[in-house]
């Protein structure tokens, strides 16, 4: 009994019970219209998180206190899966009902975006809905291909109320994010029936890295206006290759909990064209050398991928080549972490020359390529300038990997009793 | 359906939207001139337009803070429509009609909301419906009364015009001829005094109000021809038409979420009869009987549209009826910014979306094909499959049922390319099961299932570029593309094409193929033997039924009903002369006195086709190119049709716009 409850325990010092009320309200206008959201406010799930096993034991249990739904905050927030419900407007006037005061942020669908001339879709992504001191925020969650969730950035556009809430102090919608989709827990907390993401932990963990890049679908169709796509069949063939044996890296890179980004002409791919690069001829993944596991060669043999070559050691210039399907190459470079910029190395195979490629320091940000979630480096223009020179944007049909690159410096040869270990081809 | 018929009003040289003009319509000079300025003055704007969103898009990009304010440029921006008539508070509405042998048009308060003085196109009576509380433009038709049957049409349409709209009339060039007494009395009885009396390539303009009990002081000018050879003087009719309030001219149907979306559709748009019908208005929600074990819920559903909102309206009833329908799954993909499609769309509560339109006629269609599906893939990125419809489809009532239980197939069987609810070869005549299947190598189309898979690994990145001007269908028949991949279909289609207008469509051609084309109406038929079509259990039931069958008497003429016995539910071969794979010959002569589709091959099956004569399952064996000549009694000769010697000016229907259906 909620009212009884907020009598006993609102009272208390620095507890706010409008805030429980007014979460309780948004609860009940919810389910009254099978509207299944979830609980993604980070500060009250970091509470959570302490007692987890102790409310997972006990989901319907009165609670002796208020604990979670009572610190005096601005807002509370959700999440709702777009396509479990169907935008009727009753929930809106049900809202206003009740008392609640309602703001929508909409924008362009970014499903649709990486095609030029469909138009007529905006999407809802964030709804505030505020009564008395506190608001909802509910964050629209939209699957994506790659089999994820998104979530929009949050603008407001000029003719609205820009107090309404703090929008500064939202905790979603400064960039767009990119999750899985989470397991969820019907729990009770402070007598309130809520969902929350089954490890609230690892969703905590997830939403600090959640930034989400979108390709630059607009550059990549001038980029496509100057130099018109490849399509051969010999194009279309190694895309599809390239893209199968991408998907088949992710897996196995995933499954090992080997965090890795795209590098070099995959990256260039990615910001440039949104697509494989055709004339490529190989993929391309960068992975920081503090993430090695001796199990990645193997697993990597285990999905059908055997190695081809095993440049440097991971003490120093690490690099690892997979054979794909039809002399499509995998290639993963290690990346060395220095005070004020990351590298790679090379190794000339017959000569034992070294080579190291100089990188600005970089994070990592999800992205979509190829109908799958990846990483790329937040900071992608400095990444591809370091790595291809200022006139990244214009192809170039003949690289070599020695000089080409506008980052490559010479770095001695690997002493030749060490040849065994650190040069192997197979 | 309701009493809603498909404007039977068009003939190729009238037809003005120039994406509309049929294929095998000859492109003369002047009409491709005028093709080029549209596509030029298009393309302009198109442009201006797109530079203009990129510089502010470039702008909105630079804001990075969410506090940052955004102005709704797009809003601005996409408001590229028809232009209506605006909104004021001003209670007399100038209207302008000219009539005259070359040119026609219409302004209100000083707008010109028609103007048509293009040659050889634009005969007849144009019609233009006015909101009697706002002035907007509502609809606006023209009807070929020079030509037979238009006058019907034009009643049928003036007859769903609500009460009390302003109706405005116009005649360009001649629109008497066949002009029939009903539709003079129809004319007669909206306050027109002169209707009765037009005659041969008189000029007339009429302004009037539907149910009009006050047709006093409404103008009508009249300029008669005074010879044969001679048209009316042009005539121009200046008149003020007092408008209504808006309370008066809308419906007080109960305040409801539906009723909203009907109010807001009854009150831009007219000819849509019931559904705005202030008494008794038509369901806009159908709320069909869920389907148990629904397979195919979750599978997005893709409707191609163009610019045939009524044909869109009478599509998307069929489809919201049809039981296991899961409206949410429903994308409109509308080819072009067109604004009553998408009015229809949001009247049935669902989501469409607008196409800029790429190339021009076949390529057209085919890039917003592409666009379409790339987009239902990309909007529900779990699905497996997509449906994919026309506008000019029914949809049977078990559409979704037929899916539901033959789906797995499609997902299990890497043989097949394609579900599709048309046969080809099911006529009234030819199609008698509703529960039976077939494995055919020809793609019908016209309601199908494909395959993300193939679609993302095969056809997307291959699909036929702008400038190729391919069919996408015929594209996707092509063995580079089918790979020896067969359909699945229903002997008894589950769709029916009802288009009259379109691409590569036209009246005589509906008619002689489409119109008496078997569509299933009864409800969740039971589909038997389902696990039979898989690839080689199909081969097992083939050869079961060839071993069942009796071989009918070659002596006889198979195009003579007597060919086959009267009898019921037997199983009949037939064995004709086919001399390898590609050689049709003597089919395309028997498809042609069967009276099915002759245009090209359909509906075969390793040189076999199944299909019914009188009630009997008959077979057609291609003998010796089908690995089922074995079957054939070594004392049958295969029967040899001659093809008839081309005669000069024979109809022509030729055979390239024929053979595409879509």
């Amino acid at each position: 009994n909620g009212a009884v409850f907020s009598k006993v325990r609102g009272s208390q010092s620095g507890q706010d019970s409008t805030r429980w009320h007014v979460v309780r309200k948004f609860l009940g206008l919810i389910s009254s219209h099978n509207i299944p959201v979830y609980l993604v406010d980070p500060l009250i799930l970091r509470l959570v998180d302490k007692d987890i096993e102790q409310i997972r034991s006990s989901p319907d249990g009165p609670s002796p206190e208020c604990k979670y739904f009572c610190a005096p905050r601005d807002f509370t927030t959700f999440a709702l899966l777009d396509k479990t419900w169907k935008h009727e407007v009753g929930l809106f006037r049900t809202a206003e009902k009740m008392g609640f005061q309602w703001l929508k942020i909409i924008n362009k669908d970014p499903r649709l975006d990486g095609m030029d001339d469909l138009s007529g879709i905006e999407i809802p992504l964030h709804y505030i809905f505020k009564l008395a001191s506190h608001a909802i925020h509910l964050v629209v969650f939209y699957e994506r291909s790659g089999n994820y969730l998104w979530h929009g950035p949050l603008r407001l556009r000029q003719h609205m109320d820009r107090k309404f809430v703090p929008f500064r102090k939202l905790h979603f919608g400064r960039y767009p994010g990119a999750y899985e989709k989470p397991e969820l827990l019907h729990v009770s907390i402070d007598d309130l029936k809520v969902q929350i993401p089954k490890n609230p932990s690892s969703f905590l963990e997830e939403m600090s890295h959640s930034r989400f890049l979108e390709c630059r679908y607009k550059e990549a169709r001038a980029f496509f206006q100057l130099y018109p796509d490849d399509a051969s069949l010999d194009a279309v063939e190694f895309r599809k290759k390239a893209k199968s044996l991408l998907h088949l890296a992710a897996l196995t890179l995933n499954n090992l909990g080997v965090k890795f980004w795209l590098s070099s002409g995959t990256c260039l791919g990615w910001y440039r064209q949104c697509n494989v690069i055709p004339h490529s001829k190989d993929v391309d993944l960068g992975v920081f050398i503090r993430d090695y596991k001796a199990d990645i060669i193997p697993a990597f043999q285990k999905a059908g991928l055997p190695l081809k070559h095993k440049f440097g050691k991971v003490d120093d210039s690490l690099e690892l080549s997979f054979q794909g399907e039809d002399d499509v190459k995998l290639d993963i470079f290690f990346f060395y972490e220095e005070d004020d910029h990351m590298w790679n190395g090379g190794t000339q195979a017959k000569s034992g020359k070294k080579f190291k490629y100089l990188f600005p320091k970089f994070t990592l940000c999800w992205t979509e390529f190829v109908e799958l979630k990846v990483h790329v480096p937040c900071e992608t223009l400095q990444y591809v300038e370091a790595n291809y020179g200022p006139d990244w944007k214009v192809p170039v049909e003949t690289w070599d990997w020695k000089s080409s690159p506008s980052n490559v410096q010479y770095n001695g040869v690997w002493p030749v009793d060490e040849w065994d270990d650190v040069i192997q081809i197979y | 359906m309701d009493e809603w018929k498909p404007n039977a009003a068009i003939k190729p040289h009238k037809k003005r939207s120039w994406y509309l003009a049929w294929k095998y319509k000859l492109m003369n000079q002047r009409a491709l001139r005028k093709l080029c300025q549209t596509g030029a003055v298009l393309f302009l704007l198109v442009t201006v337009i797109v530079n203009i969103k990129l510089i502010l898009d470039t702008r909105r990009a630079a804001y990075a803070e969410e506090e940052e304010s955004v102005q709704d440029y797009d809003d601005e921006m996409l408001n590229v429509e028809v232009p209506r008539h605006p909104v004021n508070n001003k209670k007399v509405l100038d209207v302008e009609v000219y009539s005259s042998r070359s040119k026609v048009y219409v302004a209100v308060d000083g707008t010109t909301v028609l103007e048509d003085e293009a040659r050889e196109q634009g005969r007849g009576i144009h019609v233009i419906v006015l909101n009697q509380a706002t002035g907007h433009v509502m609809a606006k038709r023209v009807f070929d009364t020079y030509s037979p049957h238009e006058d019907e049409a034009m009643v049928l349409f003036l007859n769903m015009v609500a009460r009390g709209r302003i109706l405005i009339f116009t005649i360009k060039d001649e629109g008497s001829f066949h002009l029939k007494d009903t539709a003079k009395n129809v004319l007669k009885s909206l306050g027109s005094q002169v209707a009765p009396f037009l005659s041969w390539r008189d000029m007339w303009t009429f302004v009037g109000k539907k149910g009009g009990e006050s047709c006093t002081g409404w103008e009508s000018k009249h300029a008669k021809s005074p010879a044969l050879s001679t048209w009316g003087d042009p005539v121009l009719l200046k008149t003020e038409v007092h408008l209504t309030s808006v309370e008066d001219a809308e419906c007080h149907w109960p305040d409801t979420e539906l009723n909203r979306r009907r109010k807001r559709f009854c009150s831009k748009v007219e000819g849509y009869g019931s559904v705005c019908s202030c008494k008794d208005p038509t369901p806009i929600e159908f709320n069909p009987d869920p389907l148990k074990d629904n397979k195919v819920f979750d599978v997005p559903v893709a409707v191609i549209a163009g610019n045939r909102p009524n044909y869109l309206y009478r599509m998307l009833r069929s489809l919201l009826s049809a039981q296991g329908v899961n409206p949410q799954m429903i994308t409109v993909f509308i080819d072009g910014y067109y604004e009553e499609p998408m009015d229809v769309v949001e009247l049935f509560g669902l989501s469409g979306i607008q196409h800029t339109p790429i190339s021009i006629k076949n390529a057209r269609v085919s890039q917003h094909y592409k666009a379409s599906l790339t987009a239902t893939f990309n909007l529900f990125p779990d699905a497996k499959f997509a449906v994919v419809l026309e506008e000019d489809l029914d949809i049977s009532v078990d559409f979704f049922s037929f899916l539901s239980q033959s789906i797995h197939l499609l997902e299990e069987d890497e043989s097949l390319y394609c579900i599709s609810a048309w046969n080809d070869q099911g006529y009234e005549h030819t199609a008698e099961d509703p529960s039976l299947l077939y494995r055919v190598e020809t793609m019908p189309g016209l309601g199908w299932v494909l395959r993300k898979n193939l679609y993302k690994d095969e056809l997307e990145p291959k699909w036929p570029t702008p400038e190729k001007l391919w069919d996408w269908d015929m594209w996707m028949r092509m063995p580079e593309q089918r790979k020896g991949r067969e359909c699945i279909i229903p002997d008894i289609s589950r769709s029916y094409h009802f288009g009259i207008v379109g691409l590569n469509m036209n009246g005589y051609f509906h008619e002689a193929y489409f119109k008496k084309h078997k569509f299933n109406t009864v409800p969740n038929v039971q589909l038997k033997n389902v696990e039979s079509l898989r690839k080689d259990a199909y081969e097992t039931e083939i050869l079961r039924l060839l071993g069942e069958a009796e071989v009918l008497d070659h002596s006889k003429n198979p195009c003579e009903d007597s060919f086959v016995p009267d009898t019921e539910g037997r199983v009949y071969v037939m064995f004709i002369r086919m001399e390898q794979e590609a050689d049709f010959t003597t089919w395309t002569q028997l498809a042609k006195c069967l009276h099915i589709w002759d245009l090209d091959v359909r509906g075969n099956h390793k040189g076999l086709w199944r299909l019914f004569r009188k009630k009997n399952h008959f077979l057609v064996v291609g003998v010796p190119a089908s690995p089922y000549s074995s079957k054939k009694p070594s004392s049958v000769t295969p029967i040899y049709m001659e093809p008839p010697a081309k005669e000069e000016g024979a109809v022509a229907v030729p055979a390239v716009a024929a053979a595409e259906q879509t």
